[in-house]
C-alpha cells in the first residue's frame, strides 16, 4: 500500500535563497515522525506547501500515491492535512464547540451546536483528549487549548496533523500529556508531522525522524536508533557540545535586591504578585515558568519600563526602585529584553545606530549637539568583530539580520556596556543550535566576569544548564527556590514541573527535602 | 507542479531603488494616461497641453518665479510633517499652525510701522524676532497637541484637524474684532513696507521666503540625521517601546516634535504674509497645511525629497492656471492628476510586495549561496 504523505524532489527557490532543495519525504500512517532542523533549514517552508500556502517550484506531493494539488489551506484540509501553528489560532471569548465548528459550513445555514458538542465529546473520548465542550475558551489553560486545536483537526477529519513546535508553551508534565496523545493519534492510524528544534522531544516520542539542513534532507532514521549527538551532529553540521562547561565559582556579594515586588499587567490585573529574590555577583539565578506567569512584567518593572506598584529594586544597595530606564542604565544594569526585534533593536535602523541604542549620549561631540559618526561606527565595528556578527557592513539594516546574529548585536550592546546586574529574558528563543551554544558561553563569561546574572527563561533546558540556583515563577508568585545540581537531575526536573503547575515547594517538602535554599538567601 | 504564476508575493516588500523608482515612475505615467482621457473633450493633445504646463511653470523666469512662491509654505509644511511624522505623531493640523504663524507674524509687523513699539527696528533683528514669534506661536499651538496625546492618549489625528476649526474661527476673530482695519472688508492694515521679505530674482514675485524654507530644509535634515535629539525623536518614532528600553524619554520627545512641527508650519504662516499677502484675512491657508503633508508623503517624508517634490506640485498648479486662463481647460483636471499622482505612488507601495516569476524558468534552478544563520 502507498504510504500516506509521500514528498517527491520538493524545491522551492526564493531570491537569492534555495529554501527546500529537492526535499523527499515519506509518512506512513500511524507513524510520529519528526521533521529536525535549525531556523533557515527550510522546515517552516516544506510545511506552508504541504499546507498549501506556498507553491513548490518543482516536485510533487503524493497523498495515498495520488498526486495531490493544494492551493490553500481550506484545500489541504479538505484532504484531510491540518496544521497547528505555535500560536493558537482559537477565539477566546467562544466555547470549544463554537471554535471548532468555527468556519464549517456543514448542515447548511442553520448551526447545529447542540449535536457537534455530542460529535466532539465522542471524538474526545476516542482520543482520550477530555475536554469540555461548553468551556470558554479563554478559561482553558494553554495544554488544553492545544487539544482543542487538535480535536478542531480531527472534527474535519485530518489524517496527517503537522504540529510546528507544540512544546514551547508547556510544562513538563503538560509535554507529556501531548505526547500520549499524539501516540495514540498514531495508534489509531493518524500520522503526525512534528517540526522541532529540540533533540530529546524527537528520541522520546517520534518514530522516524528526518533531518534537513540548508534545504536538503541530510538523512531520515528511526528514531530509536538515533542519538541526540548523532541527530545534533546531523542538524548543525560538525560537533555540538550539548553539555555547557559551568566551571564552579565562589559567588560574591549580593547585587540585585528585588523586595516584594509588585507590578500591574496591562489591563490593571496584578501581574508580579510580592516577588522577593536576590541575585548576587557571578551567579546566574534562572527563573523558571510557564510563559505568561509574571515574567516580562517582572524583567520590565526591573528596567523601569513598567511601573512599580510596591516594592524595591536596588543594585549594589543603590535603591533604584524609581529610576528611569536611562538612570538605571548609568547605574549599570542591563536587560536583554525576550522580544528583541520589537523592544531590543530597532529593525529600520543601522546595526551601528542599534549598537548605541542606551548610550548614544556617550557618542556626541560640539558640547552634545551632534552625533559623533566615527565614534558610533568605530563602536559598532568593535561590537561586530568581538560578538562574531555576521552582517555585510555595520551599516545594514538591523531588522535584516537573521534572530542569531540581531541577537548578538543586543547581546554585544548590552555586554559591553559592563553591566554590574544583567536581566535576561529569553535569551535564545527561536535561535539554533549554534546560536544557542555561542549566547550561554558569553553569558557564563559575565558570571565568571562577576556579573550578577537573573535568567528569565521557558526553556527548562536552558535553565538547569546555565543556572546556580532556581527560582519557579507561578502566577507571579516565586513558588520556591532551588539550588541547581545537588540532587539527580530526573527528580530535579519533576519538581520544577510541579512547582510550574503551581505547587509551592514547601507543600512538596515531603517529596524531596535535599537542595532547598530558602530563608535570606532566596 | 507549479504552473505559470505571474505573479508571486514576497517575504518581505522591496525597498531596492530601482522597484521604488519604477513604481514611481509607473505612477506619474499612469496618472498623465487617465488626465489625458479628461483633457480630450477640450483638447485633442493632451501631450501639448502637459508640455505648455511644464513651459508655463518652469520655462520662464516669471513662471519660476511663481512656482517657487507656491512651494515656499509647501516645503515649510512638509518639513513640519516629516518631523512630526518620522515620530509617529500624525499631525493634521498644519492648516492651523499657518494660520497662527500668520496672525503672529501680522501682530509683529504691525508694531514695526511707525509711531509704534518697533519701528525703526533693524532688519536683522526683526526678522529673527518675527520668526521667533511664529515659529513660537504654531509650536506652542501644535505642542499642546503633543503634551495631550503623551499625557493623556488619545488619538491626535482627530485632535489636530479640530484645532484646524479652532484656529479658523480664532484668525475670523482676529481680522473682525482686535486687529481689523477700517474700511469694508475683514482685514487687518498692510504691514509696513520694511517687514516684507525681499525679492530674490529680478522682476519675478520670488521672495526670500524660499531661501528661508531651503535652510529650513537643510536644518531639519541635519537635525533629524546628524544630532542626538534627531535620532532620539526617529526612534521613538520607529519603535517607542524600543526607545524607552534604550532609555529615551519619549514623551518628552513626543512633545518637542509636536512642538517643531507646529513651529515649522506656523513658518508657513509667516512667509505667505511677508512674501504674498502683506496682511491677514480670512481664507489665507485654503488648504495648504493639507497639500504640504501630502507633498511630505511624495517626498517620502526625507526633507529634500520634500523640497523636489513641492516644486513639482506647485509647478504643476501654475501651470495648469495659466493654461486655464489661455486655453479654458479647467485647472480642476490639473488637480486630478495631481491627485491620481499622489494616489497612484501611495497604492504603489503595495507593489513592493509582489515580484514577477517567469515561468520558462521554473525547474531549472541553480544552488545559490545561503546566508547562514
Amino acid at each position: 500500500m502507498a504510504p500516506l504523505l509521500e514528498l517527491r524532489n520538493i524545491t522551492k527557490q526564493f531570491p537569492g535563497v534555495l529554501a527546500d532543495d529537492r526535499v523527499s519525504l515519506t509518512v506512513e500512517a500511524g507513524q510520529i515522525h519528526a521533521l529536525l532542523g535549525e531556523n533557515g533549514a527550510g522546515k517552516s517552508t516544506l510545511m506552508h506547501i504541504l499546507y498549501g500556502l506556498y507553491r513548490a517550484d518543482a516536485g510533487e506531493i503524493l497523498l495515498e500515491g495520488q498526486p495531490l494539488q493544494l492551493h490553500s489551506p481550506a484545500d489541504a484540509i479538505a484532504h484531510g492535512i491540518g496544521m497547528i501553528h505555535q500560536d493558537f489560532m482559537l477565539i477566546p471569548r467562544f466555547s470549544v464547540v463554537e471554535n471548532v465548528v468555527i468556519g464549517l459550513q456543514e448542515g447548511g445555514p442553520q448551526l447545529d451546536l447542540r449535536s457537534a458538542a455530542v460529535r466532539l465529546s465522542d471524538l474526545a473520548r476516542q482520543y482520550g483528549l477530555a475536554v469540555d465542550p461548553e468551556a470558554r475558551v479563554e478559561h482553558l489553560s494553554v495544554g488544553v487549548q492545544q487539544r482543542v486545536e487538535i480535536l478542531k483537526l480531527l472534527y474535519r477529519h485530518a489524517r496527517l496533523l503537522i504540529l510546528d513546535e507544540p512544546t514551547g508553551v508547556l510544562t513538563p508534565q503538560e509535554t507529556e500529556g501531548l505526547f500520549a496523545v499524539l501516540r495514540r493519534l498514531a495508534a489509531q492510524g493518524h500520522a503526525v508531522l512534528l517540526i522541532t528544534h529540540k533533540l530529546h522531544e524527537v528520541i522520546d516520542v517520534a518514530d522516524q525522524v528526518t533531518v534537513l539542513r540548508d534545504g536538503r534532507v541530510i538523512g531520515s532514521l528511526p528514531a530509536r536508533q538515533s542519538s541526540a549527538r548523532q541527530l545534533a551532529r546531523m542538524m548543525v553540521g560538525r560537533e555540538v557540545t550539548l553539555r555547557v562547561d559551568k566551571p564552579a565559582q565562589q559567588t560574591g556579594p549580593p547585587l540585585l535586591q528585588i523586595t516584594d515586588l509588585r507590578v500591574r499587567g496591562d489591563n490593571g490585573q496584578p501581574k508580579v504578585r510580592g516577588v522577593t529574590l536576590t541575585v548576587h555577583g557571578g551567579e546566574i539565578l534562572g527563573l523558571a515558568g510557564v510563559d505568561g506567569n509574571g515574567q516580562s512584567e517582572l524583567a520590565e518593572a526591573l528596567m523601569g519600563l513598567r511601573p512599580v506598584e510596591a516594592g524595591q529594586v536596588t543594585l549594589a544597595k543603590k535603591d533604584l526602585t524609581r529610576h528611569s530606564p536611562a538612570a538605571r542604565r548609568a547605574s549599570h544594569l542591563g536587560y536583554i529584553p525576550a522580544d528583541r526585534r520589537q523592544v531590543g533593536s530597532i529593525g529600520p535602523l543601522s546595526i551601528a545606530y542599534n549598537a548605541v541604542l542606551g548610550t548614544l549620549r556617550r557618542y556626541t561631540t560640539w558640547g552634545g549637539l551632534f552625533l559623533n559618526q566615527g565614534q558610533i561606527d568605530r563602536h559598532a565595528r568593535h561590537l561586530v568583530n568581538e560578538f562574531d556578527v555576521r552582517t555585510p557592513s555595520i551599516h545594514f539594516e538591523a531588522g535584516k539580520l537573521s534572530g542569531g546574529n540581531l541577537q548578538k548585536v543586543v547581546l554585544g550592546r548590552e555586554l559591553l556596556a559592563r553591566p554590574t546586574a544583567l536581566v535576561v529574558e529569553q535569551p535564545t528563543r527561536g535561535l539554533d543550535v549554534g546560536a544557542t551554544e555561542y549566547v550561554h558561553r558569553q553569558l557564563l563569561a559575565e558570571r565568571s566576569r562577576g556579573a550578577a546574572l537573573l535568567l528569565i527563561s521557558a526553556e527548562l533546558e536552558e535553565i538547569l544548564a546555565l543556572s546556580d540556583r532556581i527560582a519557579v515563577l507561578y502566577q507571579g508568585e516565586i513558588m520556591g527556590v532551588l539550588t541547581a545540581g545537588t540532587q539527580d537531575p530526573n527528580s530535579q526536573i519533576e519538581l520544577l514541573g510541579l512547582m510550574m503547575a503551581g505547587s509551592p515547594l514547601a507543600s512538596l517538602s515531603n517529596l524531596h527535602t535535599p537542595g532547598r535554599s530558602d530563608g535570606p538567601h532566596g | 507542479m507549479a504552473k505559470s504564476h505571474w505573479i508571486e508575493r514576497r517575504l518581505q516588500p522591496t525597498d531596492s531603488l530601482l522597484a521604488t523608482a519604477t513604481v514611481t515612475l509607473a505612477a506619474i505615467v499612469l496618472a498623465l494616461l487617465l488626465g489625458g482621457l479628461l483633457m480630450l473633450p477640450f483638447t485633442p493633445h493632451p501631450g501639448q497641453a502637459y508640455w505648455a504646463i511644464v513651459e508655463n511653470a518652469f520655462g520662464s523666469l516669471r513662471g519660476l518665479g511663481f512656482t517657487l512662491v507656491k512651494a515656499t509654505p509647501l516645503i515649510l509644511i512638509a518639513l513640519g510633517t516629516i518631523v512630526a511624522w518620522r515620530t509617529s505623531f500624525f499631525y493634521l493640523g498644519f492648516e492651523g499652525t499657518l494660520l497662527l504663524g500668520a496672525a503672529a507674524t501680522v501682530w509683529v509687523a504691525l508694531r514695526a510701522a511707525p509711531q509704534e513699539g518697533l519701528a525703526g527696528l533693524p532688519g536683522w533683528i526683526f526678522f529673527p524676532l518675527v520668526i521667533g514669534a511664529a515659529f513660537a506661536a504654531g509650536g506652542l499651538w501644535a505642542g499642546a497637541v503633543g503634551f495631550l496625546r503623551s499625557r493623556f492618549g488619545g488619538n491626535e489625528v482627530l485632535v489636530s484637524l479640530m484645532t484646524n476649526y479652532v484656529a479658523i474661527l480664532l484668525v475670523n476673530y482676529l481680522v473682525s474684532g482686535p486687529l481689523r482695519a477700517p474700511g469694508d472688508l475683514p482685514q487687518t492694515e498692510r504691514i509696513p513696507e520694511t517687514t516684507l521679505l525681499p525679492f530674490f530674482i529680478p522682476d519675478t514675485r520670488a521672495h526670500a521666503g524660499f531661501l528661508l524654507a531651503l535652510l529650513a530644509a537643510l536644518l531639519v535634515w541635519l537635525f533629524l540625521r546628524r544630532t542626538p535629539l534627531g535620532y532620539e525623536l526617529i526612534a521613538t518614532g520607529f519603535s517607542e517601546r524600543a526607545a524607552r528600553y534604550g532609555g529615551i524619554p519619549t514623551s518628552q520627545r513626543l512633545v518637542l516634535a509636536a512642538f517643531l512641527a507646529g513651529g515649522l508650519g506656523a513658518l508657513a504662516g509667516l512667509v505667505e504674509v511677508l512674501g504674498v499677502q502683506f496682511r491677514l484675512m480670512d481664507g489665507i491657508a485654503q488648504g495648504t497645511g493639507f497639500v504640504g503633508v501630502v507633498v511630505a508623503l511624495l517626498g517620502k517624508l526625507n526633507p529634500l525629497g520634500s523640497v523636489v517634490a513641492a516644486i513639482l506640485y506647485a509647478g504643476m498648479g501654475v501651470g495648469s492656471e495659466v493654461l486655464q486662463r489661455r486655453a479654458g481647460l479647467p485647472s480642476s483636471v490639473i488637480f486630478i492628476v495631481q491627485s491620481l499622482i499622489v494616489l497612484l505612488i501611495l497604492a504603489g507601495d503595495l507593489l513592493r510586495y509582489y515580484r514577477f516569476t517567469w515561468p520558462f524558468r521554473t525547474g531549472r534552478l541553480t544552488a545559490t549561496a545561503r546566508p547562514r544563520e
